[in-house]
């Protein structure tokens, strides 16, 4: 309850910061937007040429879109900004904030910001999936979605763990911006159906670096006749990635040296 | 204008840019690296599922060398985009200081650019080199070709800043301007032929595609360079690429015009 009460003030915070910057504000949704249509029409152009791509269909490929859209606003909305400036706290010593509040300093630090501007643009995502989802042309029980849907909240958990993994070693190199540019190429995995992956990359992207799992694996659930096995290889990953997050969390934590006097 | 200014700025960014620590090779080998194994899987995805021998006229070789091309080239042309030299400067007031240089603004930001070409180039050697034998050389390849090629890059290095140029000039009256960078790099991504060869949109779309600048910034040097392009077809996407390159020209002097006007030199 105090987490949640804690939570809300974050979001009331977070709003009335975002309306001072209001051109900015308006910039970043249309921002979103821009990338939708382009991913809209990526996969148009290639659907024009092949009737499959990696094992799916137009219309499946669809609704994997809508799961893109949807997981990557929730991303942007909850974690990203924090995530952003956790390497730029390490360095400065600005942590110190965080680590002596009478809560856990990794609740503090992954959901302090809540973007208001991503959040609008997260009303766009769901909507573009509730469309997929409604013109998919074969039949989608309720079971079948809410399934889907679990596993997109999954995927999101595992995304934000698979961020902080990437920034943790701040509390180590002092930089991090050469992490960070690897972690937002290998995004770009998670943005294509996993289906196109053969081989080893595959089997590293659906295992040790599974980005691949993020947004493929709860579309494989909603489409695939014999979801279970994928539904547990996804919570199953995303469980094991949170627990080696917070151990290198706190392992961080011990070997952090404030800078500030 | 003082070409020694000119000379001096370029060789000091040059030497800037080549002082990078260990990390940013690292990374921006391994985001290559990543990119090039999704380009790898996406066009290989899409010759299994079609079941086509050729699409857009390409082969599954010939599509894979363009992407390879795209992405490289991508690296000479894309140098400096999203670090916001121009609207850093605008913002925390270091701008005042080049009003007084003897050397355009634009001039000084432009030969910056171009010094950052050093580690692009660089990349585009040590990652590059070992292409040929991976995916072959691309068969239409020719001296010629690349000649023609390198010029179209050279353009398409301009025009890229020219487009560039006035949305950072926009930090006069926003207060961020990265989010409307990022929306350049997303749209001249797609048409530009950086997510897709240009070949593969519509005919109707193409013919739209040829007027915009975009084309001019990564499909055209590529397909140039590949051998794809023939000279008269050259000089004329030169032309047009010059006439992007004069019409952003007027678009950012115009904005410069009126941000000096209200600029107030703020933060030094």
């Amino acid at each position: 309850m105090r987490y949640l009460r804690l939570y809300a003030s974050f979001l009331r915070f977070s709003f009335s910061r975002a309306m001072e910057f209001r051109l900015d504000f308006g910039f970043r949704i249309v921002m979103d937007m821009v990338w939708y249509v382009v991913n809209f029409l990526f996969f148009w152009v290639l659907y024009r040429h092949t009737p499959l791509l990696g094992g799916w269909t137009y219309d499946q490929a669809l609704v994997f879109l809508g799961g893109v859209f949807v997981s990557d606003a929730l991303h942007m909305t909850i974690f990203s900004n924090n995530m952003w400036w956790l390497p730029f706290y390490i360095n400065k010593g600005d942590l110190d904030f965080y680590l002596v509040r009478p809560v856990s300093s990794l609740f503090f630090v992954s959901l302090r910001e809540f973007a208001a501007n991503s959040f609008v643009n997260l009303l766009m995502a769901t909507g573009v999936l509730v469309w997929a989802l409604a013109r998919y042309p074969g039949p989608l029980g309720a079971g079948s979605i809410a399934i889907f849907l679990g596993c997109l909240l999954a995927g999101l958990f595992l995304h934000y763990t698979l961020n902080l993994l990437f920034l943790l070693p701040a509390f180590w190199m002092h930089t991090s911006h050469g992490l960070r540019e690897i972690y937002f190429s290998l995004t770009e995995t998670m943005t294509r159906p996993a289906g196109i992956f053969t081989g080893w990359v595959r089997k590293v992207l659906v295992t040790v670096l599974p980005f691949a799992l993020i947004v493929s694996f709860p579309t494989r659930a909603l489409f695939e006749g014999d979801r279970w096995p994928v539904v547990l290889h996804l919570l199953g990953i995303a469980a094991a990635s949170f627990v080696v997050a917070l151990g290198v969390w706190r392992w961080g934590v011990r070997s952090y040296v404030s800078a500030s006097s | 204008m003082r070409w020694a200014v000119v000379r001096d700025l370029l060789t000091t960014e040059i030497r800037r840019r080549m002082s990078y620590r260990a990390d940013f090779w690292l990374s921006a080998f391994a985001s290559l690296a990543v990119r090039l194994a999704v380009v790898w899987f996406i066009v290989h995805a899409v010759f299994a599922g079609s079941r086509r021998s050729g699409i857009g006229g390409y082969d599954a070789q010939g599509m894979l060398v363009y992407y390879i091309a795209a992405i490289l080239v991508g690296k000479l042309v894309q140098t400096t985009e999203l670090e916001q030299g121009i609207s850093q400067d605008i913002y925390e007031g270091g701008l005042t200081r080049y009003l007084l240089y003897p050397v355009p603004y634009g001039v000084v930001k432009y030969v910056q650019q171009l010094g950052a070409l050093g580690p692009a180039a660089i990349q585009l050697v040590l990652f590059g080199a070992w292409l040929p034998f991976v995916v072959g050389i691309p068969r239409d390849l020719t001296a010629a070709g690349i000649a023609m090629g390198i010029g179209a890059i050279v353009i398409a290095n301009l025009l890229q800043f020219l487009i560039t140029f006035p949305i950072q000039l926009i930090a006069f009256w926003a207060d961020n301007v990265w989010s409307l960078m990022v929306m350049h790099r997303f749209a001249s991504a797609l048409l530009g032929g950086m997510l897709a060869p240009l070949s593969l949109f519509p005919e109707s779309a193409q013919r739209i595609l040829a007027a915009l600048p975009f084309r001019y910034l990564f499909a055209f040097p590529v397909e140039t360079l590949l051998g794809r392009v023939g000279p008269a077809e050259w000089a004329g996407g030169m032309a047009i690429g010059l006439c992007w390159c004069g019409i952003m020209a007027m678009v950012g002097r115009a904005v410069w015009r009126a941000g000096t006007y209200q600029y107030t030199g703020v933060g030094i």
